[in-house]
């Protein structure tokens, strides 16, 4: 017990004394949550829309009044040449251009539903398609607007017999930041631990300072709970400064137990810290342990559903999935954070993570032991 | 059996009970057997009988690849051998490992401190992970700054010493907890005469206190301090006797010529196989040692 305070004491006065690592502990985490969180979100706001109106009359001007009063479209361009739209996607003045024809309020009027045409730079074909979709439910709105405040027996009514309602649970805005957020506190727990350990003990073996432990009475056990446990001790600060600043700086709801979220974090270290180890015991410098240790976080990542929907791989990559324990951890905490789902209730998440925890740290432990043997 | 035939050419025959140097009985604290150990096809020691007293300096010399580093890893419990007995401080090396860990101490070719700590904390971490109490490291801490003349810059980075201090300071380290055994491979590569001269001084000192010191070497005029010195090739000691002896043997007047004739194998065919039985039977001291009493 004695040997592994000296080893804690010696691991924390390592990493304190060095400014860059106290920076990527402490500042990247908050860093990184402003970035990912305003970056990479999957709303759009602010659409640049350029308007053809060739009929220019009450039902049109209503339309693109309709446009200009969300914060999603801002009417750049409202001219009456088709060309006009075309130059401006060209320019870079429109995102969505939308055409209506001449004769479209008389259209209206009598009872056969008229079209417009609404264009969409490709170009960025997910902001393309969310657009569409908000164009469409704009257009729809008006329409049953239209039709209610029509005459009876208007041919309104007739062109919507059924109409479906949305209702978005759990993040009724689709707001992308309750679903952002919770994300990034599952890379950190990724990134961190595994970045940690995996230099940490590359490092002394780099320096030559593992082969000196060897020869002194501190045991292998010893050794890695000494080492490891402040990276442990790290991570739940991290996670605790992640959360807290994820709830009051951001708004967001933290609907389950935070206990909840502390436990299901010390069974996903478990995986995170035993990949550090035997990154470690199968690297020899700080460089190789960096370039191994980025490969299995890119996996990770990229097959956690953290950016790419798992429903959206083709089934060979989501059948992959499954061999990915951050897709679990991800799921536990997008559960905890937005549902309040219990932890017990997310034992089929929570099993193959503890599985996986299991299974890769004894087996980091084992080959860190048997190297040094 | 393989050490049987080992003993008989390098230990028993030989015989004697006395130290080599006080002419007094001496407990052996490093005895080897045989000991071998291979590296795929190749074996980097081979077949190695030792027996090493209290209180002794044992020099290794030989040149690079010629096995002592591996024979240090061997006895310090770093590296299994792959056949043949030793025993260190009366520790199996196969089966009490942590035995031997306790009553060694151990310094590499590398710097093995933290460059990150300070110097107090770098004496302050060893001295811990060998269990030694708070207060009796700081009053090692403190006996072993002011014999290095470091009571000022204790607080400063190790990385900032000069290389000198560095090692003194590695080698006070790997001695903090009073070990019985040091095993110090190739201490000085690096440092100046001054540098050597002062840790010979401390190498010295230690032996007087009753310490065994092993060290491996390049340089040949620190062969000339050792007790003992054993020279190897191809995993095999060749020659073995206090440096006196082996100048008388081979007739020259300097290790380094002695070396230069043994090591580099120049005795050709059938002369160096001659050579090497002849070192055996020079080799008695070993045996002194391991069969004394």
């Amino acid at each position: 017990m004695r040997r592994i305070y000296f080893m804690m004491k010696k691991e924390f006065r390592q990493i304190f004394r060095d400014p860059p690592m106290v920076a990527i502990i402490f500042v990247m985490p908050v860093v990184q949550m402003l970035v990912l969180s305003f970056a990479i979100t999957t709303e759009i706001k602010h659409v640049k829309l350029a308007v053809a109106d060739l009929d220019n009359g009450v039902a049109t001007r209503a339309i693109t009044r309709a446009f200009a009063n969300t914060d999603r479209f801002d009417v750049n361009i409202v001219t009456d040449d088709p060309a006009a739209v075309k130059e401006g996607m060209r320019s870079w003045d429109a995102q969505v251009g939308l055409v209506i024809l001449p004769g479209f309020g008389r259209d209206l009027a009598r009872g056969p539903a008229p079209q417009v045409n609404i264009v969409m730079d490709g170009v960025d074909g997910n902001a393309a398609s969310v657009a569409m979709g908000y164009a469409a439910g704009i257009l729809q709105d008006y329409a049953e607007k239209s039709a209610a405040g029509a005459p009876a027996g208007a041919a309104g009514r007739g062109a919507f017999p059924a109409r479906m309602q949305e209702r978005m649970w759990y993040n009724p805005d689709l707001d992308s930041k309750n679903y952002m957020v919770p994300g990034i506190v599952v890379v950190l727990l990724t990134i961190l631990p595994m970045m940690l350990s995996a230099m940490s003990l590359v490092k002394e073996k780099e320096i030559g300072t593992l082969e000196q432990l060897q020869v002194t009475p501190l045991g292998r056990r010893e050794l890695l709970a000494g080492k490891l446990t402040p990276f442990l001790i790290l991570s739940f600060i991290e996670l605790a400064i992640v959360t807290v600043v994820a709830v009051l700086a951001f708004g967001i709801t933290m609907s389950g137990s935070y206990a909840d979220l502390a436990l299901a974090a010390l069974v996903y270290l478990a995986t995170t810290i035993g990949l550090g180890i035997f990154i470690s015991t199968i690297t020899g410098t700080q460089q190789q342990a960096m370039f191994v240790a980025w490969f299995f976080m890119m996996f990770m990542i990229l097959m956690s559903g953290f950016f790419i929907p798992i429903e959206n791989m083709p089934p060979f990559l989501r059948r992959l999935t499954l061999l990915n324990p951050m897709r679990y951890f991800l799921a536990v905490v997008r559960d905890l954070f937005q549902k309040g789902t219990p932890l017990s209730s997310l034992w089929k998440d929570m099993l193959p993570m503890g599985l996986y925890g299991l299974a890769i740290f004894a087996s980091g432990v084992m080959k860190f032991r048997k190297r040094l043997g | 059996m393989d050490e049987t035939r080992m003993t008989g050419t390098a230990g028993r025959e030989a015989g004697g009970e006395n130290d080599p140097r006080t002419g007094r009985a001496m407990d052996t604290v490093v005895r080897t057997r045989g000991l071998t150990r291979r590296f795929g096809s190749f074996t980097a020691v081979d077949g190695v009988s030792l027996d090493v007293g209290r209180g002794e300096i044992f020099g290794f010399l030989g040149a690079n690849g010629a096995g002592k580093t591996t024979m240090i890893r061997m006895l310090c419990g770093l590296l299994m051998p792959s056949g043949g007995e030793a025993t260190v401080a009366g520790f199996d090396v196969y089966r009490e490992s942590e035995g031997i860990k306790r009553n060694i101490g151990y310094m590499s070719q590398r710097f093995s401190l933290y460059e990150d700590l300070t110097i107090e904390e770098n004496i302050e971490f060893y001295g811990g992970i060998y269990g030694l109490k708070m207060d009796e490291i700081r009053v090692r801490r403190d006996a072993l700054l002011e014999m290095l003349g470091l009571q000022a810059e204790a607080r400063k980075l190790t990385r900032d010493l000069p290389l000198g201090f560095k090692q003194r300071l590695a080698l006070g380290t790997a001695l903090l907890h009073d070990p019985k055994i040091v095993f110090l491979d190739e201490p000085t590569s690096g440092v100046d005469p001054r540098v050597r001269r002062a840790f010979w001084d401390v190498i010295h000192e230690e032996s007087k206190k009753g310490k065994t010191v092993f060290v491996s070497t390049h340089f040949m005029e620190e062969a000339e301090y050792c007790h003992r010195v054993s020279i190897m090739r191809d995993g095999k000691v060749i020659a073995l006797g206090s440096p006196g002896e082996l100048k008388r043997e081979y007739g020259r007047s300097t290790i380094q010529d002695v070396f230069i004739e043994v090591a580099s194998g120049r005795t050709a065919a059938g002369g160096g196989e001659a050579r090497a039985g002849g070192s055996g039977d020079s080799a008695g001291p070993a045996g002194k040692g391991g069969e004394g009493s």
